[in-house]
This record gives C-alpha cells, structure tokens and sequence, in this order.
C-alpha cells in the first residue's frame, strides 16, 4: 500500500444536493417570458447543461476521456458513429445518440451513469430535445471569444440613459417589460457614491455643498473630487489586497510577521495616480524586468511574492517550491484571466480547454525566481530589497566609518589590556547599532529572475517528486498566442495579458469593477470565467466595457467615473414587488442594490463619525484594539515570542484606516474577520456577504464601535445646535446622510430620554460607560448627557441605514 | 419564496421575531445571507440516510500523538531496542527535513507497560488508565494514514480533507448540510486548550474551523479561555441587560421605520441582534460551571475547574451537546515530541486521559452517548525510531503518516473493537488501512450525510469534504 502526498486537486464532479445550476436566477425570468417554441439559446441554456454534467467525462480532460466522445467542442458532436447513429442528427432529437442516451429509463444506457450523477431532469431533457429539433446550432464558450464592441441596442426609453452602460441595461429591463427604478434623491446618491469611491461617507458639509449646488455639473464634480482624493487609493487597494492575499505574516504553521507593507502603499499610490491598468499590471507581475527598472517598479513585483511561505521545522523545500509557483499561477490566473488553472495541476482542466502540459508551461513563467521554497523563520524570505531613507544611508554610513576605526583598534591592541577590552564594548555597541539600524531599514520581498533559468517539468498529479516531460514558458492555447518577439518571461507574460486582443483580462477586471459597485459582477463568478462560470447577465454591456476600457488606454478612474456616472447606478434601491417578484436578485440590474458595507469601510466609518479617524497614507501595519489574549490563546509561543502576541498599539494606531491593520493570516482581525473578510490565506476576488449575531455583537459592545459612539455624542454636543432635535438631525445626518422624519426624530427624541433618566439615577455606570477607548474625552461635557448620547450614538451606529449601502 | 420575503414587518417583538425564522429561511436560498445562530434547517433531501448520531465531539489531539506509546502495542519491540530499523521496513519512505540527515535510525520500544481492558481485550498503555477502563466504548483504529508530513498540511488535511488552506472545516461543511437546532447556540462551537506535554507547541489557526468558500455564517464559534467566551458577548461598562434590551427596541423601531427598501434584509439582521440578545444570556449559562455537582468535577478531574483546560472543556462539550449544539471541535495542543518523549508524553497523557474516560460515562450515563459520535486522534504519528539521541529512558520521534491511532465512541460505531493492524515496527499498515478521507466519509455517514452527495461549488468545481475519495468503513458500525 503506497501512502504517499497526494495534491487535493482531483476536480471530482458529483451531482449538487442543490439541484439549482444554471436556473437559480433565470429559471423565473426564462419561465415566463420563454415559453417552449422560442429558440433555445445554446450558451445560455444547453452549454452550462453540458459543462456540469457532460464535461467530466466528455470535455477537455484527454485523460479521463470516455468513448473517445468530446461534447466541448462541436469536432466530433455531429460524427457518425462507428456503432451506427449520430451523436447529434440536427432537427432530429429522436434520432441523436445524446438525447437517447439522455432520456433512456435503464440504468445501463442512462448518461450520466448513475454512479456519476442522476438523471437530467425532465426540463433540461426537454430544452436540449428542442435545442436539436431546432438544429444544434453550437457556439464555443463565450469568454475566449474576443468582446465585439457593439452598438447600442435600441430603447424605447430615449430620455433615461446617461451613458452606454445604461442603453444596455435598459434593453434588457424593456424585453422583460420592466422599467428601471427612479433616480435616487441626492442625499442618497452622494453616500452611495462617497462610500463607493472612497470608503467613507460623506460629511456633512459635503452633503450640504451638494444638496444645494444645482448646477448641471454638479455630479461630474463631485466623482471628479472624489476620484482625485488620496481616499480613493484606499479604498480601491482593498479588493486588490485580497486577490493579491496580502498579510503582514508569512502564514502555516508560524505564521511570523513579514513585511510587505511597501508593496502594500505602492498599490495606493498607484491607484492614487491613476496608473494605467496595463502598467499596474506589467509593473506588478514584472516590474523588475523592466529595462533600467526603477526602486518603485521592483516593490511593485511583491505582488507575487505575497504567498504564504512555509517555514516549519523539517519541512522538504522541493515541495513548497512546488506550492509558492502553484499559488502564483492561480493568482495570476484567476486576477487576469479569471481561469481556474490550477485544476490543471494534476490533470487536464475538466471543464475549460487548459491540458496539464499548459499549467506547467504557465508554471514555468514563475519558477525561475532565487527562492529556495521553505522561508525564513522570521521576516522576509529572499529575493528581498531594501531602501534606506537618506538619513538612514547616512547613519549607516557612520556606523560602517566608526566600526572600520574600532575594528582597527581591536586588531591592534594586545589582548587584554584596558584599551582592547574599551574597544571590544565600543565595537560590540556599535554592531548592536547597526543591527537595530538594519531592522528598522524598510525591506520587501520581490520577484526577480535567476541568472541561468530552472528547468521546468510537468509534475504526475501535481507532485513535487514526480518530475515527467521537460516544458517551457508559454500560454494555454485557447488563448490568442503570445506576439514572437515578446521575451518568454514575467515580461513578455505580462505584456501578453494586456495585449488588446486577450479576451480575458479587460472583462475580468471591469467585471471585478462592477462588483465592488452592484455587489454582483456581471459575471456572478467572477473567480470563473470558463464554463462551470456564470455566462453574464448582459453580454453585450460587459463587451462594451471591456473595449471602452482597452481603448482608453485602461484608464482606471474613467472606467469609475463612467460607471458611476451612470443612470443604471443612480437609481434608487427601493423597488416595486414586480422587480422583486421577477428579479430578486437584481440581475436585470432594474434598481440599485442595497448591502451591507464592506468590513473596512464599516469600521473606516464609525471612526470617521466619532471623529476619531487618523488619515495618514501607508507605513507599516498597526495594531488596533482587539480583546486581549486572542492570539495567545492560539500562537505556539506566547511567552517568548514577539509575533506570538498582539502588542495592541496606542494613539494614532488605534484609529487608523483599516486596510493599515496587521494582518496575522491564521488569526485575521476579528473585526474584519466577523464582516466576511477572507483570511487572505489564497487569493480572493469576491467576499461572500452573510449576516451574523457575531456581527450585531462587535457593531454593539467592540470597544472599537463603543468609543466612536462616545466620539460622536461628543461631536453632536460640541459641534451642532444647542436643541435636542437639531442634535438628533446632525447625527443622523452624519451616518446616513439624511435627515429624519418627524416619526423618527420622534423616537429617536423618547430614546434619548430614556437613556438621559437611565442615567441621571445611575451617574457611576455613565462615567463607566464614558472610560471605553483610549481617546480623551471632552470633561466640560456633562457625564449624563455625554452618557445618554453615546448609547444613541451607539443605537445610529447599529441602524441599517448606516451599516448598509443603499 | 418571495412573498414571505416581502411580507410586511408585523408589529409586536413577538411577532417580529417569528417573521424572522421564516424570512430568514426564505431569503437564504437567495443570497448567502442567513441567520448563522439560529435555528435553520437542513439542505434540500437531507439527511441522505437515517442518521445514527445527531451531534459530535471531536477531540482533535494537534502535534500527532505516538501510536507506539499509546495504542499500537508491540511487545516484540523490545528485544530490538537499539537495533537499526531495517530498510525493507522503511522501504525509502521520505522523512522530514528534521530526520532525512540522521546517519541512523534506531527502533525506540516504548517503555511504557500495555495492559488489556478485562471487557473487550483492548491493549492501552499505562499512559491513558482512564482511557483503558472504557476502552469497551471504543471504536478503535491502529490502521488511519494520511498524506501530509508537517503539522500545518496535516492538520488542516485531517479536519478540512485538504492539505491546501482554504477548504471548509469538517463542522462547517456539517452546519451547512444539516443546519442548526439550537436557538440560542451557535450550531459549531471550537475550543483549544493548550497541553503540558509541550507548552509551546504548535499554533493552531482559525482556518480549522473555517468556512473556506462556504458562506462565512458556516465557521465555527470558537469559544474562547480568557475574556467573554465568545468575543463582544459582554455589555461594554454602564450597560446592563434591561438597558440593551430597550436599545434593541429603539433599533428596532427606527430600523423598521428606515427600511424603505423592504427587500427583507432588515428583517433579518435584526433577528441576528435578537440572537446576538439570547446569546448574552444562554453563552454565560453555559459556561458557568457553578451549578455543576461535586462528583462532576471529581470524575472529569481537578483541571475541570480550570478554564481552558481540555478537562474544561470537555465537560463544556458534554454542556454543549445537552442544549442541542451540533458539532464540538475540541483541539488540544502539545503533541509533538521530537524528542524527550517519555516525559512529555506523560503530561500530555495526563491532560486528556481522565476528562476524556468523564466524558464517555457522563454521555452514556446521561443518555446522550447513544446518539452523540466522540471522535478522538491526532493530523498523523510517530516514527518507531529514534529522533535524536536514544536512551534506555528517553527518546524522540519524527512525524509519522504511514499509521496512526484513533478511535470513534457513542452513536452508531461498534464499541469494544479494535479495526486495522500495523507492521511489527508500527510502521507500515498490513490490514485495514483507513485514511482521512474513509474516516471522513465515515463521519458525516454516521450523520446521516452521503459524502458524495454534500458538494458546494466553487470555482467551477463541486467540491466535497473527500474530494473525489473516501469509502465509508462499514465494517467500523453497528
């Protein structure tokens, strides 16, 4: 018996206990509007059939092949039989293999066989008896077509579109007899677009300059302001810390702090000034290929260097070698091309046309960097540079000077006498000197290529002692081909990526856009563009962009800045029952969407409005509160060892953005972690968004939520009027920015009330109340008030209208 | 599916939070969000077969316990004491960097004595005499093998049937097939303690019990040995209960009054703050052991009065699974004995032996053993030779994936058995081998779940906790 490691990567395919595939969001919108008779779309409607159930052993895997029988591509699907019949006779269901096979009662003829999956259902038979009844018109799957910039489709609502995003859209709505949603009031449009663009909300100067500029510039100045604010940075460098799995550890079993942060203020700078989509890529995946490559550019290339790295006692390096490059392949893959590559690992893709032999040949774009495989016990693991500020350099220059003379004296003097033993402390402070010098210079982990190249091998089932075939560099084959006279490198891959005619990498990053806006890409998966991924649910639009996008020179803040410019993102989220009825998950996109604020921006907020935000760009990560003891609990070493336990930091630290918090990959923040954070152990391009009692738990009793209250009790009693009603208007205008009605300045007024008598018969649980946090508090303020008002604040900092985006 | 989406928000609390169940349900098959505390029902068709157990405790030993000092006895061992293992035994097998460049690899016999349980036969070494004197309970295997060969791959293989993070934890993929019936309980409670054999032994890291790319609502609670149990489960200072509950009702009001989209999502974070409200009741009930009676304490050992403690928790887990709480991942920490093994093993023996036997007879004898499934065993074992220098009275032992101990007691496995067989060196199985995947699938049977048939899809692949293996081992059930 061979017990051996053996990769996870088998894509085993078994029939989903949800028997909701390719029907969760069309099944009622096909139903009533596609009644049988209308033409069967293939792609939309039989592909996605054939791909769950078929491919597995009918698709691109050679090796899992059976009856010599590809449905993925349409070479062998119309060929006679050698036993008689054809697979697909067109027009004629009755006479095709497929449906046979597909609708026989027996077990024996039966496809799938039992033992793979159960039968199709009598809806799914039904829609490919008619596919063939109306010729089996077949189609290659939609993504690896390159988008076809169309034209606008027409629309018999000729005064609601903005811009070419929503004639799209509304042809779509108008086919299904829908009309899209009013327009937002301003109010709410500001919130939503501030939110979205900079990950705070507006204040409410902001909200008022707004509210009464009336001019018909007015929007395109405010997304103008907004995209031009070192906020912006911020907020757009979050998504791409996830799919970039960013952290500040080195993740497994030590999880020791590293230090990537100057990669991490690199992409905030980068989205700062609007870098070009394909420099952002280039710089990122080669930066340091570039001719005469700049300090800036090689920190860039950190991006692929953010992996864990394992560094456990006794672990083979050979084998984590292996796990750094795959990681970089599904990174790359899944960021650019939105590929699931790395089921290729030990065999051919199941689904998508990727063979094992081209992972590997992937693979080999990424294998050629100076690492060993297992890292560092602590810090960074080479390659790795570092850069001394001026001053730095300087002091180092010093010590180096002073060392040289001590070192001199040392050498001279006889042992033992008064002068060497003086000169041997003074070189021992020094070198201690240098050392902390040393420490406290900044480094980053890098990529960067290795003077004569490894040689690369496809591995037998993805295993690191199971070297087969030599490969070299290249590109699956589905794809456009690389140009000749690109380098086969980082370089030439990179360039290859952004090349105008890759059908991949604009959709998959405009999509990505349009799911940190709509909460839902076009393409729902926007991890899986291939064919076990969602189709999108406006083609056409998705093409529009993705050209747009290339064609403007993949400018990052135009592509925002038309997408929010848009009457499709205007609209208002409140919609009628027929919207919700036909379109309960907004596909149609027939309003805006509502969801609950992403967990930076939730925290990002609440100190915003306690005013107790630290705005200051990068630096090293910092620790924030969170309950003591947590890593303790869990790290090896908590006695003895720094990066085993939470030094909680103070002052500035304590209220700093929340994409600067230390990131431990195997104990996230908690505070992010409760808010459908990834652990950022692998890359993720779309965060799952749950609703929790350990969420109402944090929002309600975290220290962090409770002194931000206290901070904007203190806001409202310094800063706006001195009545309780336009207190109650300035709070509430501050977190959601709108004003209450009568009913609610009603309620919110009793509640104050009770909170004020509460208080005034128990003055020792306000002040108790009011110690929370570390900020100072404002002691002219009257204890009860300041108590009262912080429970109020505490009960607006909980209100959907604020924890959510509408 | 959409009209009780829709439905209007009722007006008393009562009403409310009735609406709550039913929205909730409703709008979790439509976007992944849901009520993660409260009580949900199983998928669509589950359970696939009746089940045999309705909950789990699984005492998750982390650093790989040694089988030879424990479970597998081979007395012959003893007069090879010294002796270089034989090639044909190790047969070129790959070790870890730890042991690839010893020049020698001599067989270490465990000094510890082996004696038999009198009901069943069962061989236990004088490490676990508590263990041993319910050993007629277990379901015990000497023949479970993995594929990873370091702790961090091992660990999560053994609990998320990967060796890759990322995957879904064994109790998240259970919550997620057969949904919560606790009310005011999280339906996947995680707790660690840390172990004297080897206080600095390996950290353990919230992947274990993570959701992976299940929805998040999926992972485990942990509860926690310092602090509030459960994290923010405390009023901050100057907030009593009466005063949290009339916020929760201004919140209320004003939610109702705000939600203008009506789309249902209102409704349901506020039931999550109602949970949130029950739970500040129900979590501190539960882990205050005041009420608990001496004899308790006596049996489960003097750590049970010691937060944190496995023994502490152990006799949380049996609280745990009275008030209806699915799945109780324990984790204890401080197996890995590379070397010093004789007396670090002892203290670590010490720490599980007499809260684990406690909380077999404290199931049975309260009727829960039945249908409840205690699970026990570690990410591999260790090697029969020697790591580092070998003594008459110490020794060290490398990892060890080739065999392995562990056992399954209480609802649906064969009590008194002993199932697989290794080599005379223990370290090639020759009969029954199970690996992690059988046991896994072996597992959710037992819960009346079809490995096969419990898949999520992700990245164009439905995924399951086996992969595309795992046998269920019939011969392990009644």
């Amino acid at each position: 018996m061979s017990v051996h490691k053996r990769v996870e990567c088998c894509c085993g395919w078994k029939w989903p206990t949800l028997l909701v595939i390719w029907s969760g969001f069309w099944a009622p919108l096909l139903l009533a509007d596609e009644p049988s008779g209308l033409r069967v779309d293939f792609l939309r409607q039989i592909r996605p059939i054939m791909a769950d159930r078929c491919f597995r052993c009918h698709g691109p895997d050679a090796g899992e092949r059976q009856a010599d029988l590809r449905l993925d591509t349409d070479d062998t699907l119309f060929d006679e039989r050698r036993d008689g019949g054809s697979v697909i006779a067109r027009g004629n269901a009755d006479e095709s293999l497929l449906f046979q096979r597909i609708s026989a009662t027996s077990d024996d003829e039966r496809m799938p066989p039992p033992d793979i999956g159960p039968a199709l259902s009598s809806f799914e038979q039904d829609l490919i008896y008619r596919w063939i009844e109306q010729g089996a018109e077949f189609a290659s799957h939609w993504s690896f077509d390159p988008p076809c910039a169309s034209a606008f489709p027409d629309v018999r609502n000729r005064v609601w579109p903005r811009n070419g995003i929503d004639y799209f859209v509304l042809a779509e709505l108008e086919k299904r007899g829908l009309a899209p949603t009013p327009e937002a009031d301003r109010a709410t449009m500001i919130r939503r677009v501030t939110l979205d663009l900079t990950g705070l909300p507006p204040a409410p100067a902001d909200v008022d300059a707004f509210l009464a500029d009336s001019s018909h510039d007015a929007w395109e100045r405010l997304v103008d302001r907004l995209l031009a604010s070192p906020r912006y940075g911020e907020r757009m460098a979050v998504e791409w810390l996830d799919a970039a799995r960013y952290a500040d550890t080195s993740g497994y079993q030590l999880d020791t702090e590293r230090s990537m942060w100057p990669w991490r203020d690199w992409v905030i700078r980068a989205f700062n000034r609007n870098l070009s989509f394909d420099r952002f890529t280039i710089e990122q995946l080669a930066g340091d290929l570039l001719p005469n490559a700049m300090l800036d550019q090689r920190i860039a290339t950190g991006f692929n260097r953010n992996h864990r790295i394992n560094s456990e006692g006794g672990s083979i390096p050979e084998e984590f070698l292996v796990e750094n490059i795959v990681d970089r392949v599904d990174t790359t893959a899944t960021v650019w091309l939105g590929l699931t590559m790395t089921c290729a690992r030990c065999h051919d893709h199941k689904y998508d046309p990727v063979t094992q032999r081209e992972f590997y040949e992937f693979y080999a774009f990424f294998h050629n960097v100076p690492e060993k495989g297992t890292g560092a016990r602590y810090g960074n693991s080479d390659p790795v540079i570092t850069f001394p500020t001026a001053d730095q350099r300087a002091r180092q220059q010093e010590l180096a000077r002073q060392l040289a003379v001590v070192e001199q004296e040392v050498a001279e003097q006889e042992e033992s006498t008064a002068g060497f033993v003086a000169a041997r402390e003074k070189m021992a402070v020094l070198r201690k000197r240098a050392e902390k010098l040393a420490a406290d210079i900044p480094s980053t982990m890098v990529m960067q290529e290795l003077d004569s190249p490894r040689e690369t091998f496809l591995l037998v089932r993805g295993l690191y002692d199971r070297p087969a075939e030599r490969v070299s560099a290249g590109v699956p084959r589905c794809l456009p081909p690389m140009d000749p006279d690109l380098p086969r490198n980082r370089l030439g891959l990179a360039q290859w990526l952004v090349n105008p005619r890759n059908p991949l990498t604009a959709r998959v990053t405009v999509n990505r856009y349009w799911q940190m806006y709509f909460g839902t890409g076009l393409v729902r998966t926007s991890e899986d563009f291939g064919s076990q991924g969602d189709l999108p649910s406006h083609k056409r639009l998705l093409d529009w962009l993705a050209s747009r996008f290339v064609r403007q020179s993949w400018d990052v803040k135009v592509m925002q800045k038309l997408i929010v410019s848009s009457a499709t993102y205007r609209q208002q989220s409140r919609s009628s029952p027929r919207h919700l009825e036909l379109d309960p998950e907004n596909r149609l996109l027939g309003r805006a969407p509502r969801f609950r604020l992403p967990a930076e921006s939730i925290r990002d907020q609440a100190l915003f409005l306690g005013g107790l935000l630290v705005e200051s760009l990068g630096g090293p990560s910092v620790r924030p509160y969170q309950p003591a003891g947590l890593w303790a609990e869990l790290t090896a070493k908590p006695e003895t060892e720094s990066d085993d336990v939470y030094v909680q930091g103070s002052g500035a630290d304590l209220y700093r953005r929340s994409l600067y918090t230390f990131w431990k990959r195997s104990i996230p923040p908690p505070g992010m972690e409760v808010f459908d954070a990834p652990s950022r152990e692998t890359c993720t391009v779309r965060r799952s968004q749950t609703s929790t009692s350990l969420q109402a738990l944090t929002l309600l009793n975290d220290v962090t939520y409770v002194e931000a209250a206290r901070g904007l009790a203190q806001r409202v009693l310094t800063e706006s009027g001195h009545s309780e009603v336009e207190r109650i208007r300035f709070a509430i205008g501050a977190a959601t920015a709108r004003l209450p009605d009568r009913r609610n300045e009603m309620l919110l007024l009793g509640a104050l009330q009770r909170y004020r008598s509460r208080f005034r018969g128990d003055p020792m649980a306000a002040k108790a109340l009011l110690l929370v946090g570390e900020s100072p508090r404002d002691e002219s303020i009257d204890v009860v008030d300041h108590a009262a008002w912080t429970l109020l604040a505490s009960v607006i900092l909980n209100l959907d209208a604020t924890v959510m985006k509408d | 599916m959409q009209a009780s989406v829709m439905r209007v928000v009722p007006v008393s609390r009562r009403d409310f939070l009735a609406e709550c169940a039913l929205g909730a349900a409703a709008v979790s098959v439509l976007d992944d969000e849901s009520v993660a505390a409260a009580p949900s029902r199983p998928l669509p068709g589950l359970p696939h077969s009746p089940p045999r157990a309705r909950r789990v405790i699984y005492l998750f030993q982390s650093g790989g316990p040694s089988q030879v000092d424990t479970f597998d006895y081979k007395p012959q061992l003893l007069s090879r004491f010294g002796e270089e293992l034989p090639d044909g035994v190790r047969q070129g097998q790959r070790l870890t960097g730890m042991t690839s460049g010893q020049a020698s690899f001599p067989v270490a016999p465990s000094i510890f004595r082996f004696r038999k349980n009198p009901h069943c036969g069962t061989w236990v070494s004088d490490l676990l005499p508590h263990t041993r004197r319910i050993a007629h309970e277990l379901c015990l295997t000497n023949s479970m093998y993995t594929e990873a060969i370091n702790h961090a791959p091992g660990i999560t293989f053994r609990l998320t049937g990967a060796q890759q993070t990322g995957r879904p934890s064994l109790g998240a993929w259970v919550t997620y097939g057969l949904g919560n019936s606790s009310n005011n309980l999280p339906s996947f409670v995680v707790m660690v303690s840390r172990g004297t054999g080897k206080p600095d032994g390996q950290g353990v890291f919230s992947n274990l019990w993570g959701a992976g790319f299940l929805p998040s609502k999926y992972q485990g609670v942990r509860f926690r040995s310092s602090g509030d149990p459960v994290q923010y489960l405390s009023n901050p200072p100057g907030i009593d209960d009466a005063l949290r509950r009339t916020m929760l009702d201004d919140l209320t009001a004003l939610n109702r009054q705000l939600d203008l989209a009506g789309d249902g999502r209102t409704t349901m974070r506020m039931a999550q703050y109602e949970m949130a409200y029950r739970m500040q009741t129900s979590v501190p009930e539960l882990t205050d052991l005041s009420g608990e009676p001496e004899h308790v304490f006596h049996a489960y050992g003097p750590d049970s009065r010691v937060r944190g403690t496995f023994a502490a928790n152990c006799l949380l887990a049996r609280r745990l699974v009275e008030r209806g709480v699915r799945f109780v991942q324990l984790l204890h920490r401080g197996w890995d004995q590379h070397e010093m093994l004789p007396r670090a093993i002892s203290g670590q023996c010490r720490d599980v032996d007499q809260p684990t036997a406690a909380l077999i007879a404290d199931l049975k004898q309260r009727g829960l053993l039945d249908d409840t499934l205690v699970v026990w065993g570690g990410e591999f074992g260790r090697t029969v030779f020697c790591q580092n220098k070998l003594t008459h009275d110490n020794y060290g032992r490398d990892h060890h994936p080739r065999c392995f101990t562990g056992w399954m007691a209480g609802g649906g496995v064969k009590p008194g058995i002993v199932y697989g067989e290794t080599d005379d060196y223990s370290y090639n199985i020759v009969r029954d081998p199970i690996h992690v995947h059988d046991w896994n699938a072996t597992l959710l049977y037992l819960l009346g779940i079809d490995h096969t048939r419990l898949t999520f899809k992700y990245q164009g692949r439905h995924h399951r906790l086996t992969d595309v293996e795992g046998r269920v081992v019939h011969e392990l059930l009644t």
